[in-house]
């Protein structure tokens, strides 16, 4: 009896680790184990230092109260926020105002961006292909340019300074709130957003068969109707996912709000972030982001409630499949018009505004007879802008422009790839709690606003962390960050093009007897790096322009553009910042397109 | 007169001008008196202390250096460009590589420096001295570097507990295009009808300059009160929870549609731009009338006359770096930046209208008064690093 037991009991336990073993034998499985890792130590530990943090006294906290004990034990900082004179504007004034920003901006932003997705892809609009080349534009220019151009063109006399073109013009000033404020943040960032939804809905638009959208109109359905029940319903995965990208990206925004907002003291939760952890009260911030990603959280939350449980609608059936324009009739002209006003004031205008500015001699003076190239190319001169030379001509300028391009490829490509085994652990191990924690972790840093992000690392990574050694100072740090920053796009894109590749084809060839190896090699990758370029050209935009996230992490070694270009700014020399800034625009747009050939030779 | 044998019990004027009330002259006094026993005792027991009067060797200095080849400097200043390039110049051999960024961003960035110790910075020039000396030196992360030469030449308040390299103002500044005469006579006119919606400040939330400037209004809250029973003949009512008259300025001048601006020269610019109807006035650092030379299109100038005081002076430090690779190279920056008696090219891009050398030789540059000739409160570290906090709290706490 006991030698059965024995051999039960053996029995079991082979079974056991058996299992066990072919369990973790499933590659996607062993990939979802490492990339946990990863994540472990990029993402979670840093969300468990903020929350550590805000419940510790900190050193510079000795300004803030007789009681702080550095290292000690506090509620300090949450009663700060929660329950003291500051509350009602840390939190609840800028908490209003970031959440209806960001809900405006993404409405506008969804809606310009899907009627242009549409208009490109479901009609026969003219110049459909420029169009939809230039809607990315928008979101390449920094967004602060946009902030500019609207102070340019409607800033009233309560600054002070010269008169906008508005006033110039008509001889009216136009009142506050079209100056500064709640309006023009939400104007100007739904420019700078709409590209989101329009590369999402119009992907969508694409894959969708007009013979549904034609069998409605056969069965004698209105074209509003079958808009509204048929097109509607199929892009609306992609309509609410576009919501949640453009609305949590606002929440976290910082430049334009302060730039629009401080006049009329609109303040918004990131502008609170931002100089809470300037002002060394980082604990402070912490908290005010907690509410951040909170709101958030439950944001997307209502968003999958809506989608349910019908969520992937699968609209590639690899049967046959066409796409039929809809006729504009009379509207071709007009809606034509109506985009060439868009690009105008979302492109062309700020472009000019921007490289007129590197021209001018004198800050905003814009006359003719004063425009100049120094800027560009002038040689350094203690007699001119305080010794610098012109951009092209300066060491530091080009050094800081290798170190952006470095660093923009560098996570680009990183991120890019773990994207990809992003994409194919989560989709591989659908419904599997290991893989939907690798999802929402990979989703954390989207929330995380980047400057609190920043602070983060530097606190985590500038000692000796375990077996890492001190990063600060290194450009194994920067480029860390901003690959965390960034899985959220790319780990987005690869689970996207992951699911639409059947599992048959790579059943097929391991029945063949093909490795792991050789099934993601030859199957698995070329299939899928399609949507890794465009996870990776994303990255590599925001990146080239990342300020808020690394300006704390950079040394003089690792200084990018866009810090230099911050510098600029803070001391008055418009010229400087702005050629900086086409320099940036220039260096993306070259990356973009280059990136693109490299896909279309290497894509199926 | 040696500095610890200034009388108590009466406002005491410095060289350079500023009043320090009798409380807190008192307080100084005592610590003053510790002080100097403590110095006594140090040189009895033989110690050497930087501030013996041996020749400053420049010679060997610079041969040191030189076998060090270079030296990295944080910067608040972007002028830092202009004295490393007079430096290169006059020493050979020793690259000067200037870096330019906030200050409270050099702070964060020396403290996560000497946590990885990985030594960048061996130099750090910047504003803000209660937070340079509490977070820094006090924890030893930085010490203090004065060159012998220099020590007679300037007051020993400049030379500790950190070398002082000059006194910057931050001041009113007003459009004399359109205004001929200074357009307010009191810091109380600010929070008058006539300037609502016309006063512009820089952001002390982004600046921590303008905490200094905040704090030191409030710590002289009994000469606001003077002053304001001076203007509108009775005494200062105060708002409910509003401590003393400091304060209560702060809260009318915010209740008065104070606009803030981001930056101190979008303020000068703001407040200077020619061509305007009902230009404002606006706070900002004296030294941005350099920007004049910038931009001719900016018409402005200091309120020079004004009660209780036309601005308040803050301090900019430069100290040495504890584990810098380039020791000596970083002495004999310090030693150039310092200028000489003429002023001298070193401290040339300091020798500006608005910024005031700290060395007793150096006369004022040509138009500006010496900065004792002008009525000044000068920030006081210790005040600012205990109270400049609740003080901005104030401030964001009534920001409607």
């Amino acid at each position: 009896m006991t030698n059965t037991a024995v051999c039960m009991e053996q029995r079991e336990t082979t079974l056991r680790f058996s299992r066990i073993k072919n369990y973790v034998r499933q590659p996607h499985i062993v990939i979802s184990l490492v990339l946990l890792v990863i994540l472990l130590i990029i993402v979670i530990l840093p969300f468990a230092r903020m929350i550590e943090d805000s419940f510790v006294w900190q050193f510079a906290d000795t300004r803030l109260s007789r009681n702080a004990e550095p290292g000690g034990l506090t509620l300090f900082h949450w009663k700060r926020v929660f329950a003291s004179a500051l509350t009602q504007n840390i939190l609840y004034r800028p908490l209003i105002n970031s959440v209806s920003t960001s809900l405006s901006v993404s409405l506008v932003a969804m809606f310009i961006g899907s009627f242009l997705a549409w208009l490109v892809s479901r009609t026969d609009l003219p110049f459909k292909k420029i169009i939809a080349t230039m809607a990315v534009l928008p979101y390449v220019i920094p967004s602060y340019i946009h902030a500019l151009a609207w102070l340019n063109l409607f800033k009233n006399s309560r600054i002070g300074g010269a008169a906008g073109v508005f006033q110039y013009l008509t001889g009216i000033t136009p009142p506050d709130w079209l100056s500064y404020g709640y309006f023009p943040i939400v104007v100007t960032l739904s420019i700078h957003y709409f590209p989101f939804t329009f590369l999402l809905v119009s992907a969508a638009l694409t894959s969708i068969d007009s013979r549904l959208e034609e069998s409605g109109e056969i069965l004698g359905a209105t074209r509003f109707h079958i808009l509204r029940r048929i097109t509607f319903p199929l892009v609306l995965p992609a309509l609410l996912s576009s919501f949640i990208l453009t609305f949590s990206r606002v929440l976290g925004t910082f430049g334009t709000p302060y730039f629009l907002g401080t006049p009329v003291r609109y303040y918004t939760l990131s502008t609170q972030i931002y100089s809470n952890i300037i002002n060394r009260i980082p604990s402070v911030g912490y908290i005010l982001a907690f509410v951040l990603i909170i709101i958030s959280s439950a944001v997307i939350y209502i968003n999958q409630r809506m989608i349910g449980r019908s969520k992937s609608f699968v609209t590639i059936a690899g049967k046959g499949f066409r796409v039929t324009e809809t006729p504009l009739e009379k509207l071709r002209y007009p809606l034509l018009c109506l985009i060439g006003l868009l690009f105008v004031a979302s492109v062309i205008l700020p472009l000019v505004l921007l490289v007129w500015q590197t021209l001018t001699l004198y800050p905003n003076d814009y006359s003719i007879k004063h425009l100049t190239l120094l800027f560009w190319i002038g040689k350094a001169n203690t007699a001119f802008a305080e010794g610098e030379a012109g951009i092209l001509r300066n060491p530091a300028i080009i050094g800081a422009a290798w170190n952006s391009i470095k660093l923009a490829l560098v996570s680009s490509v990183i991120a890019g790839f773990i994207g990809i085994f992003i994409g194919y652990a989560v989709v591989k191990g659908r419904n599997t709690k290991l893989a939907s924690a690798v999802e929402q972790m990979s989703f954390l840093p989207y929330l995380v606003p980047g400057i609190a992000f920043g602070a983060l690392y530097l606190a985590l990574f500038s000692h000796r962390f375990g077996p890492l050694p001190a990063l600060y100072g290194t450009f194994t740090l920067v480029a860390l960050v901003c690959i965390a920053k960034n899985l959220p796009f790319t780990g987005r894109a690869g689970i996207t093009s992951m699911l639409q590749i059947g599992s048959e084809l790579e059943e097929a060839s391991e029945t063949l007897g093909a490795r792991w190896v050789t099934r993601f090699r030859r199957i698995i990758l070329p299939l899928s790096i399609q949507g890794a370029i465009s996870g990776f050209i994303l990255v590599f935009i925001t990146v080239m322009r990342e300020l808020s996230l690394i300006i704390l992490l950079v040394t003089p070694e690792t200084r990018t553009l866009t810090t230099m270009t911050f510098r600029y700014q803070e001391q008055g020399y418009t010229q400087f910042s702005s050629a900086i800034s086409v320099l940036i625009i220039i260096i993306v747009i070259f990356g973009e397109s280059l990136s693109r050939r490299f896909g279309k030779k290497n894509g199926i | 007169m040696p500095f610890w044998d200034e009388p108590a019990g009466q406002a005491v004027e410095h060289a350079y001008g500023y009043t320090v009330s009798p409380v807190l002259q008192e307080r100084r006094i005592t610590m003053r008196k510790v002080l100097s026993v403590l110095c006594v005792l140090v040189l009895v027991f033989g110690f050497t202390v930087t501030v013996t009067a041996e020749t400053f060797d420049e010679k060997a200095l610079y041969e040191a250096a030189k076998n060090e080849g270079e030296v990295n400097i944080y910067s608040y200043s972007s002028r830092v460009f202009k004295f490393g390039k007079t430096f290169e110049e006059k020493y050979p051999g020793v690259k000067v590589n200037g870096f330019d960024m906030d200050s409270p961003e050099i702070v964060t960035k020396v403290l996560a420096e000497q946590a990885a110790k990985n030594y960048v910075a061996d130099v750090i020039f910047l504003k803000d001295p209660s937070t340079v000396v509490n977070e820094l030196y006090h924890k030893k992360l930085v010490y203090n570097y004065v060159p012998s030469d220099l020590v007679a030449l300037i007051p020993a308040m400049y030379r500790e507990p950190l070398l002082v390299h000059h006194a910057s103002v931050d001041a009113l500044v007003y459009n004399n295009e359109k205004m001929n005469a200074f357009p307010i006579k009191s810091l109380w006119d600010l929070t008058t009808d006539a300037w609502k919606g016309r006063v512009i400040f820089s952001d002390p939330q982004k600046m921590s300059e303008f905490v200094e400037v905040l704090a030191t209004i409030v710590q002289h809250s009994d000469e606001m009160a003077a002053d304001y029973k001076r203007v509108f003949g009775k005494d200062i009512t105060l708002s409910s929870g509003v401590e003393n008259a400091g304060f209560e300025w702060i809260l009318r001048l915010l209740n008065n549609d104070l606009i803030i601006l981001g930056s101190t020269n979008s303020v000068s610019e703001a407040v200077g731009l020619s061509d305007q109807a009902n230009p404002p006035v606006g706070l900002t650092a004296y030294s941005r009338l350099r920007d004049k030379e910038k931009n001719p299109n900016l018409k402005f100038d200091v309120i020079t006359k004004l009660e209780p005081v036309m601005g308040v002076a803050t301090e900019v430090v430069v100290a040495m770096v504890k584990g810098g690779a380039h020791p000596n190279a970083a002495k004999l920056l310090i030693h150039w930046m310092m200028g000489d008696t003429k002023g001298g090219e070193g401290y040339k891009p300091y020798f500006v209208l608005g910024n005031f050398s700290v060395r007793t030789d150096v006369p004022p540059p040509k138009g500006s008064a010496s900065l004792s000739e002008l009525k000044l409160w000068k920030a006081d570290a210790d005040y600012v690093w205990n109270e400049g906090q609740k003080v901005l709290d104030f401030w964001v706490a009534h920001l409607k």
